[in-house]
This record gives C-alpha cells, structure tokens and sequence, in this order.
C-alpha cells in the first residue's frame, strides 16, 4: 500500500468500489498501486493518537489555515506506543506522553526537531522548559517531568540531555493534573486526602487507572498520605519500594476495595456515573462529561498534591529528509499559535503556550478556566453545549493553584521490568 | 516395476495404483497448498520472529538482539523458592484453567442442546439457517460496543438489578453480577457457546435419520439413542468445538479484563500488561508457554478423538 | 422423526429462545440506549428520547469516520469470507486423502488459535518491519526504485490486515470442514467417478451441492470473525483502521450513544442482508431440487 498516505481519498474510493469487486482488489489493486507522485495532491499528515486530542475542529481548522491535511489514526494508549515500535512506517506525527519517551527514544523510531524552527518555543510555558511555574514558583519534579526527557544530546543521539539543547524529543501540547474524582451525593462527606482512596468505607466502590506504572504512583501517594513512609521518588521507586507498595495494594484488592480498574476515559466515566465507583483517579474534562449528564461529579484538590501528565507531539524517523518534515514543523507551529491552545484549554486541559491562546478565548473563560475567577456569563464547550452556568467556580482553582500543587508526574521507572512483574503478581494475588 | 514384460491385469493394477496414489497425494498437496502458504506467511514467519525475539534481552528501555531466556527464567521466578506458596505464573494458569473449565463445560451444555435443536427438532433447512442467522447477528455489532452495554444490563444499578429488587427477590443490588468471576464466565459463554453449536451441528446433520429411527423401532429409550448413538456420532463436532473454546478462553484478555474489573489474572493478560510495557521479549517468551500448554492440552484431547480420522 | 412434536421438542424450543434472549441481553440495552436523549449517556437511565444519535451516525464528521471504517471493515470481511471459504473446503478435500504434513498443517492452524492475538499481530508488525527496511534499502539494487520512492509501509488492510485475519479465520474454516466432511459417504463420489465425470465434475454436482448449506455457513462465520476482529488487528492494520480499532480508538474520549445507534443500525441491515442470503439460499435449493439431484437426498 505504498500511496496510502498520500492520496487517501482515492484509496478510500478503491476500498468502496472493492465492496463489489472485492477479490480482484485483495490481489492486485493495492499491492501494485501507482506509485507514489502526485503533484496536485494537499499536504497531508497521518497523526497517530488517542482519541483525547483529536478534535474534528482541530484538524478543519488546520486544513483551513496551513493547507494540511491531518489524517487521525486512532487507537487506544497502549496501542499508540506498541505501534511506534511496531510499525514507525504507519504514522508522520505522533501524539504521546512524556513518560513513554523513556522507552520510544532508545527503540530509535522518533525524529528529534530542531528547537530554533519552533516559532513559540521560547514561550512554551516554564513548566516544561524548567520545571516551575510563569511566576517562578518551582513544581514538584518526581516521577518522568517533562523537562527531564525533553532535549536529546545530539541529532542523532538517543541520550536524554539534562541541559536545554536545541535537538528537542516531544513538542508539548497539552498537559494537566490529576487527582481524585468523587461523587458528593453518595460519599456525603469532605474529602481532602489520597488516603481516602483505599478508606474501607468506600469499599467496592473505589478505583484506580490500569497502568501498572501510574497505578502504583496514586498507591504511593496514599502510602504517604496516611504515614506510612516516604518515598525519594514516586516515581522512580526502588525494588523495597515496590514490594511494600504492591503489599499495600494487594492487600486493598483482597479486601475487595476496587470495583474495578478503568483503561480508558470513556469506561471512568461509565463507572462513576453508573454509581460502581464513588471514588476513583480521574481526568479533569471525565469530570466535567459526568457533570453534564447532570450527576453531581467533583474534581477533588487534595492536600498532598496532584499527579501530572504531558502530551505532545513528536515526529517518525521515517519522516525525516522527507518534504514532511516541513508540514510537521509547519503544523506544530500552527497548533501553538493560539486556536488549538484555546480549544483545549476549553475543554479543561492546560495548553502548553499560554500567551498565544489566551489571545484566543475571551476574558471571562481565561479567568475562569486559567485564573479561578467565578464565570461571568455560562461557561460552553467547543461544541457550544453548557458546561457550567455562571457563577460557577472551577474545581481546584486557577492554573498556578493546580499545576503548583503537582507533586509527581506520570513515569517509566527504572525498575519498570520488575514492576511490571509485581503488578502480574498483584493482579493473581 | 511398472513396465513389466507381460501385460496381465495383475500387473498393471499395482502400478496403476501406484501412479494414482502420486496423482491423489500431489491433489491433495494443491489442495492444502494455498492455505498452508497463508499460514507460512501471515503465522508461521511471524511465529519464528516472535520466538527468536523470546531469547533476546531487554532492559528497562529496549530490547538487545543478544541472546538470552531471562523472558523465560523470569516467568517461572519464585516457583521453586516460594514452596509451598504457588509462584505467580502457576497461580495465574490455575485461575486461567478455572475459567476454561467453567467455560467449555457450559458452552458444551448449551451449545450440545442448541445444536441438537437445530439438527433434529427443526426440520426444515432454511428455518434451520434463519435461526443460526438469528444468533449471529448480535455479533455483528462490535464487540467493543456490547462490552460497554454490559455496565447498564449487570451493574449495581443496572437493568438486571432493579429488576430483582422490583421484584423483590433481593432488599439491595448485589455486585457480584459485574466484575467478578461470574460476569467473566457469563460473557465468555455469551460470545463463544456459537462456536461450540456450529461444529456439533455440522456433524450432528451427518447422521443418518434411519440409524435413530431403527434405535427406536429396536425399542431403545430417547436416553439411550441419545448416549448410544448421538453423543459417539457428534463427538468430532464436539471435539472441534471444545478446541476452539479452549483455544480462546486460554488466551483471552479482553473479556477477562473488562468483565473482571482488570482485577482477575489471566496467562492473556500477563502477556498483555508485559506488551503494554514495552517489554516483547517477556511478553514473547510467555506467549511461546502458552502456546506449549495449550497445544499439550488440545493434542490430548485429539488422542482421545481424532478429528480427522473419518473424513 | 414421527410427526406429532414430542415433548423434548418444546422443552429444547423453550431452552434455545432463552439462549437467543441471553445472547440478545446486551443488545435490548443497545437498542434502547440507541434512543437516548440529546444529553444522555451510555448507561441509563434515558434522557429523553430522541433520534440525534442516528442523524449523527448518518451525518459523519467527529474524530473518526465511521461511515469509511465500516466501508473498510465491510470490504475487508467480504475478501476475508470468499478466502476463506475457497481456501478451508480447498483445504477440508485434502484432509479427506492421506497426504505427508497432514499433521503439520492441522497443528499450524491449531497454534494459530491458541497464539494469543496480540502476539500474532506483533509478529507481522515485526515481518513487515522487515520487508519495509528491505525495500527502502534493495529495491533499487534491482531496478524496483520506482517501489522505494516515497515507500512508506507495505502494511495495510489488504496485506498485513487481511493476512493477520486470514490466521483467525481460516483455522475455524478449516476446522468445520473437518466437522462437514465427517463420516462423509465416499460411495457417492465413487459411484460418479464410476459414472465417468472428472474429479471436477465430481466436487461441482455431487460434493458441493451436499455441502453447500454448511459451506455459505462458514463463509458467514469467516465474515463475522473478520468483522468483529480487534486484537490482531490493532498492530497489524497500517495507518487505516478497521471498525473495530476505530470504535475502541474512541472510547479514549468522550463516548456518545451514537456508538448503540450504529449497532442498532446494523441490526437492522443485518436483518436486511439475512433476507437477501436466505433468498439466494432459496432459489439454489429450488434449481437443485428442479435439476432432481438426488445426491444429497439421504442426508437431509
């Protein structure tokens, strides 16, 4: 399928016309496609993914502004990685966190960018760049930060560098804090700890992500939340470590504390508006989805801190050399430039150059969604639908409250191999 | 041999065979040829590279093309140190086999009646084919999608719940219809007894009419034509069918996870979470056990009954 | 069989509508949920009633384009069907004669059930890795540079997708014949290559209108594995995804009930296509019974 990527619209047409003709197109038609040049064709990009951010009106936006097509390939977080090993030749640009550059940069399959050919990469917010926050507060730096694995040493190293360089792995997009969400009306009490997440009180009714690696962290942080010890690193634990917080968990799973592990936004959803969980690790916009069915949902800040993560964007080694790589910088440039940042603060999220989108949303939704104000006049999602009527205040509060409160970030330990064991150890436990 | 001086019938009739055996086995050859190059192609190739990957090191990062069994010896840690205490991957293909067990017999139960329904009470084709039609098409809705509907149908506040408190059977909802090893084997049996019913039908429909007739006008009872005559003429349908149950349900990690709140082990989803990680090696290795397992308990099962022997 | 009903018939009557009720348990919520409101959810209870849902099935757009996978998977089933039927009674004829690695043949396709799907996936991914670095690297040594240019993957739904499902598909094909061909009555062929027809012949009117029913039963089998294969495609499909990828692609963000309604919608086609197969089933019975071919009359 050698033009796929290049003219997807007339493959798309050959799949219809293949319903009818279906076998003669499994032998021949797509093997033996025309090559490759077709000089009229629009620029088109193939986005590997999860669906979090993949907004339709992203992608309308961006062929209407730059003239790239941006073609999403969608698929679940764990398939995301498995397919830039697997199959780096099936995507241009890729869409993944941070903490997985730990394990994709040394596979060899990520292009690294140059710096100076990002327009706004001087003002990609300090959180990335430094590790603190646009007022110089500094954040907690545990686990896989960004800043740790965002330069490489060299063009074609696979060394993560300490110092800023100008061979950057992932270009940030979007990030956030998480922490716990619970039901109010079924919980009727104030919740202010992680400790809470394994309270007998809630047991059966409590829940946890299923990555072993960002599992075990909302473990640790209840670990030290309720004394017991404390850690150098969450999220880089020592083989003790491990064992004594796979003992804690597995003594939680024993006594039936989880209702279930929930793999994908959707699920953590189902599972706390259905009412099988009062009280699981969430995401800020699962939250807000909850809210809108009109079932009381909270966002809850807790005194330890907050749990990060960071996406971006990074880009094939297939790429690079090729005519795509222009497109590729041209269509980071454009998603930093303000509407795509806009947009997802909208939706929740924390966009990565914050000057360029607040010149994109208006007063009220910067100060509601970034600075904690009360909300003016009703507060709507991208798609226009209500998200909260005015007045409303935003959980946690403004962005230097959430991101300042971020203790840990979502990692790839260097005992990763022998968690991973203890975790297959805790689920036959 | 063949050309011999004197051209009598009994000479040529050995040769004659002989040349016709070549010519059966060189047919029969064409005939398995496409799909044996299917299977070089898309399995066995892909099979090799998966095994060779099984002996390569890894660290925390990244795979090493250097060789070694660490994904093996790591799979098998603790079994000897923790005795008596069961090691993980033990614990795992114990609970593993549970749920197979559990599986194929009521997949076997329903699937054995079902089929015997459609073979002998239904008497006329096409009826037949509208009600295995009628069973298929819930499959055709995505997998992904029924998963999702079992929350609002199981769960604690689900359809099958309040209907039970509605009805007074029980004073609050109780949770172990979802996410528990009853909801596990539930879905398992939901979308795999079909398999079951399709070989035992297809075999249940060679037998003859009259053998059962003349069982009766002998004066056997039902039960006896039943265990004499039916159970021994389906059992290659039913062999088939426990292979592909068994086959499944010992590698699954789909429905055992979502279905047991990820909280359930199973030897699929040991290999799952090893992927996840990025760890193929491990995850190669432990598929390779499997397949060795597997292949042991389903070559028992055909040395009780030969699947192809009366072709 | 005598002609009134015995009892065991509606007892087993009884037993098979609670098995279609069970398997159809899920689906009544999907069909219901389908309705949801404008504001609903995917779990109940309704938000109102309404047909958004389907509008939005119909109207396209979102993240992914469901209307193109579903073209994608149907196309893809379809290919996966006609193979693997031809391939499996190809195949279920060869094991009838004894032939050298028989055995092997019967234990590849049983391994190929057992491999867990995501390692099956993840061995093409890794072969087709291979033939990519191959290409870019020799196509032009032989003159093929024309195939390197602009190469970017061999992998796609009609190579390495349509082969990933070939190893799903064709075991249970092969399988079944296994079951079909059973105690198969051998006298009948023997009594037409007696009669003088060719082996051609021989399959074409004796075997295969015996075997007909059975065989349109193992495509549609072939066609419903394919249709709802998720593991062993997820990295073995290139850059185009199949249904299945796209709908779990989804559920990593936020889900509408637009999902229930496309499983509503194809209920309702599936219903459609069933009258059309049946039809075509009929009419070859008919012609059969017209041509009075008396093969397969002891047997059904």
């Amino acid at each position: 399928m050698t033009d796929r990527s290049k003219t997807p619209s007339i493959s798309r047409r050959s799949l219809l016309k293949g319903a009818a003709g279906v076998a003669g197109l499994a032998g021949s038609g797509t093997l033996l496609s025309a090559p490759y040049v077709h000089a009229a064709d629009p620029k088109v990009l193939r986005y590997l993914g999860t669906a979090v951010n993949e907004g339709d009106e992203i992608s309308k936006k961006c062929l209407a502004d730059t003239g790239i097509k941006i073609e999403y390939i969608t698929a679940t977080t764990d398939d995301v990685t498995k397919r830039v090993i697997t199959q780096p030749n099936s995507f241009d640009v890729l869409d993944t966190e941070y903490f997985s550059l730990k394990k994709l940069v040394p596979s060899g399959n990520i292009f690294p960018l140059d710096a100076r050919k990002i327009k706004e990469f001087d003002n990609i917010t300090p959180v990335f760049t430094k590790g603190e926050l646009p007022n110089g507060k500094k954040i907690g730096g545990q686990g896989t930060a960004p800043w740790k694995v965002l330069y490489l040493e060299g063009a074609n190293s696979k060394t993560f560098s300490a110092t800023p360089t100008e061979y950057v792995t992932l270009i940030p997009t979007v990030y956030n804090a998480d922490t716990l969400g619970i039901r109010p009306d079924l919980i009727k009490r104030p919740i202010s700890s992680w400790a809470e997440l394994l309270n007998p009180e809630f047991k059966g009714k409590a829940s946890i992500l299923n990555i072993p690696s960002i599992g075990i962290m909302d473990a640790a942080l209840v670990v030290e939340a309720t004394g017991q010890y404390k850690y150098a690193d969450k999220g880089n634990m020592t083989k003790a470590e491990i064992d004594l917080t796979m003992k804690v968990l597995t003594e939680a799973k024993k006594a039936g504390q989880f209702r279930a592990f929930w793999k994908d936004f959707n699920e953590s959803v189902n599972l706390m508006a259905s009412g099988e969980t009062v009280i699981q690790s969430m995401w800020s916009p699962a939250v807000t989805k909850v809210r809108s069915m009109g079932i009381p949902c909270v966002f809850q800040p807790l005194k330890e801190g907050y749990r990060s993560w960071a996406s971006g964007f990074c880009v094939s080694k297939a790429v690079g050399g090729s005519p795509k790589l222009d497109w590729a910088y041209e269509f980071v440039n454009w998603y930093l430039s303000g509407w795509a940042g806009a947009y997802l603060n909208r939706q929740g999220y924390y966009s990565a150059v914050l000057s360029t989108a607040k010149a994109n949303m208006t007063e009220d939704e910067w100060g509601y969604w970034m600075e904690g104000k009360p909300a003016k006049n009703d507060i709507k999602a991208p798609d226009g639908t209500l998200m909260e009527k005015a007045g409303a205040v935003r959980d946690g509060g403004s962005y230097d409250d959430r991101m300042g409160g971020v203790v840990c970030w979502n990692a790839v330990m260097d005992e990763n191999d022998y968690m991973v064991r203890k975790w297959n150890e805790f689920i036959a436990a | 041999m063949a050309v011999t001086i004197d051209n009598t019938p009994d000479t040529i009739a050995p040769a004659a065979s002989g040349w016709r055996k070549i010519a059966v086995r060189s047919i029969a050859w064409l005939q398995a040829g496409p799909m044996t190059l299917v299977f070089a192609l898309f399995f066995l190739l892909p099979l090799v590279l998966v095994v060779i990957v099984s002996i390569w090191d890894y660290n925390e990062y990244e795979m090493i093309p250097a060789f070694s069994f660490r994904g093996y010896t790591d799979t098998f840690e603790g079994c000897v140190a923790n005795l008596p205490e069961l090691c993980t991957i033990l614990k795992t293909y114990l609970k593993t086999l549970k749920l197979c067990l559990l599986t194929w017999g009521l997949t076997l139960m329903i699937g054995f009646w079902v089929a015997y329904f459609l073979a002998f009470h239904v008497r006329s084709k096409t009826w037949q084919i509208v009600l295995s039609l009628l069973c298929t098409i819930p499959f055709w809705t995505s997998n992904v999608i029924r998963m999702i509907a079992w929350i609002p149908l199981l769960g604690r506040n689900g359809l099958v719940n309040q209907g039970l408190v509605g009805a007074g059977f029980i004073n609050k909802p109780v949770e172990w219809l979802l996410f528990s090893e009853f909801s596990v084997v539930l879905a398992l049996v939901h979308l795999f007894t079909f398999f079951m019913v399709v070989p035992i039908f297809n075999s249940m429909i060679r037998i003859d009419k009259r053998l059962i007739e003349a069982a009766y006008d002998a004066g056997a009872s039902g039960w006896q034509t039943l265990v004499n005559i039916i159970i021994p003429l389906a059992k290659p349908g039913i062999v088939i069918g426990s292979i592909f149950v068994i086959t499944i349900v010992m590698g699954d990690f789909v429905t055992i996870g979502v279905m047991g709140g990820q909280q359930i082990a199973s030897a699929g989803k040991i290999i799952e979470a090893r992927l996840s990680a990025l760890q193929f090696p491990a995850a190669a290795a432990n598929a390779v056990i499997l397949l060795g397992i597997t292949i042991v308990i389903i070559s028992a099962l055909t040395r009780i009954v030969d699947v192809r022997k009366e072709l | 069989m005598g002609d009134k009903r015995p009892r065991s018939f509606y007892i087993l009557a009884l037993f098979f509508t609670a098995y279609v009720l069970f398997l159809y348990g899920p689906m009544i919520a999907i069909y219901i949920l389908s309705f949801q409101g404008p504001d609903g959810g995917l779990t109940f209870p309704m938000n109102g009633v309404s047909l958004t849902w389907f509008g939005k099935v119909f109207s396209g757009g979102g993240i992914v384009d469901i209307g193109a996978a579903f073209k994608r998977s149907l196309a893809l089933g379809l290919v996966v069907m006609v193979i693997t039927v031809v391939l499996s009674v190809a195949a279920g004829m060869a094991f009838r004669k004894p032939f050298r690695g028989a055995s092997f043949v019967f234990y590849t396709a049983i391994a190929s059930l057992i491999m867990p799907s995501i390692i099956t996936s993840l061995g093409i991914a890794l072969e087709f890795r291979l033939i990519d670095d191959f290409i870019n690297k020799h196509a032009a040594d032989y003159g093929l540079g024309w195939l390197a240019e602009g190469h970017t993957t061999a992998m796609g739904l009609f190579t390495s997708g349509l082969g990933a499902h070939l190893t799903w598909t064709l075991p249970f094909g092969l399988l079944i014949m296994f079951a079909i061909f059973n105690r198969f009555d051998g006298r009948l062929e023997e009594a037409a290559r007696d009669l003088g027809a060719t082996p051609w012949q021989t399959f074409r009117h004796v075997v295969l209108p015996i075997i007909l029913p059975s065989v349109v039963g193992i495509g549609l089998f072939g066609f419903t594995l394919s249709w709802d294969e998720l593991a062993r495609s997820s990295q073995a499909i290139g850059s185009v995804n199949t249904l299945p990828l796209e709908l779990q692609g989804l559920t990593t963000t936020v889900t509408k009930p637009d999902i229930y309604a496309l499983g509503t919608l194809t209920s309702a086609v599936s219903f459609i296509v069933i009258f059309a197969a049946l039809s075509v089933i009929l009419v070859l019975q008919a012609r059969q019974r017209r041509q009075g071919s008396d093969a397969g009359k002891g047997l059904v």
